[in-house]
């Protein structure tokens, strides 16, 4: 994994599609940076980009850890911007858009977490790149 | 490290996630509650006091549990979940499923 933070919270990042990088990632993410510092912004924040990347490794990339991954995290005042790329073939993002997952489903709530959490987000058309906006209610501090 | 610790606490089987559940421990974690599942018991207990993070396999995860011990008539509850995490879990409407309490 490289991590290169030209700026303070303007972060670009390549990993491998792997879920275990996708883990040391944040491992080293909480202990360096952290995205914001009031706890629970901070997990709606990391809970956000966790979807964004897992959907990337798992659905984009079919967990081929040869397969890289783009991220660039971006934080101006209260306004948090992710965007994932993947070179894979693109998620079919259009299956799961404005659909709450059924009561027992075991899966498929990556996109309701989206949803429910984020202000916004955004596939391209193929489905291969995300982007997730997240306003936070008062200007966020920087640990 | 172990993901999860299994113990007994009369007619109870309890496991304690030892990691956070989520896509990289779901695997693992599978298996840990497949153990618990398997001696029997008819009250799940899954205690969350050294999790910070479950994400959407998390979750799902969670509810294949609930689904298993569903189907033989048994009950589940999730113990010691922080207040981050029984938001996440009342968002995604968990809590109409099993009962679920915090730290």
């Amino acid at each position: 994994m490289t991590l290169v933070a030209p700026a303070l919270l303007d972060l670009r990042i390549t990993l491998p599609a792997s879920l275990n990088a996708v883990e040391e990632f944040f491992r080293s993410f909480r202990r360096q940076h952290g995205f914001v510092s009031r706890p629970g912004e901070s997990f709606v924040a990391e809970l956000l980009l966790r979807e964004a990347l897992i959907n990337a490794v798992v659905h984009g990339c079919g967990r081929d850890g040869k397969q890289q991954i783009y991220c660039r995290i971006r934080r101006r005042g209260a306004n948090l911007t992710f965007l994932v790329r993947d070179g894979g073939e693109g998620f079919d993002w259009r299956k799961w858009h404005g659909r709450d997952s059924a009561a027992t489903a075991e899966s498929g709530r990556g996109i309701e977490i989206f949803r429910r959490y984020a202000n916004r987000y955004r596939y391209n058309k193929s489905g291969n790149c995300l982007t997730i906006w997240k306003r936070f209610s008062q200007e966020m501090e920087h640990d | 490290m172990t993901d999860a610790l299994i113990t007994h606490e009369q007619d109870k089987v309890v496991v304690k996630t030892a990691t956070d559940v989520v896509a990289a421990t779901v695997g693992p974690l599978r298996l840990s509650l497949r153990e618990a599942l398997s001696t029997g018991s008819s009250h799940l207990v899954v205690d969350l006091g050294e999790t910070q993070m479950v994400d959407s396999m998390g979750i799902g995860l969670l509810i294949s549990a609930f689904n298993s011990i569903s189907k033989t008539g048994g009950q589940m509850e999730i113990v010691n979940a922080s207040a981050d995490l029984l938001a996440l879990f009342k968002t995604m409407r968990m809590h109409q499923h099993f009962r679920i309490s915090g730290k």
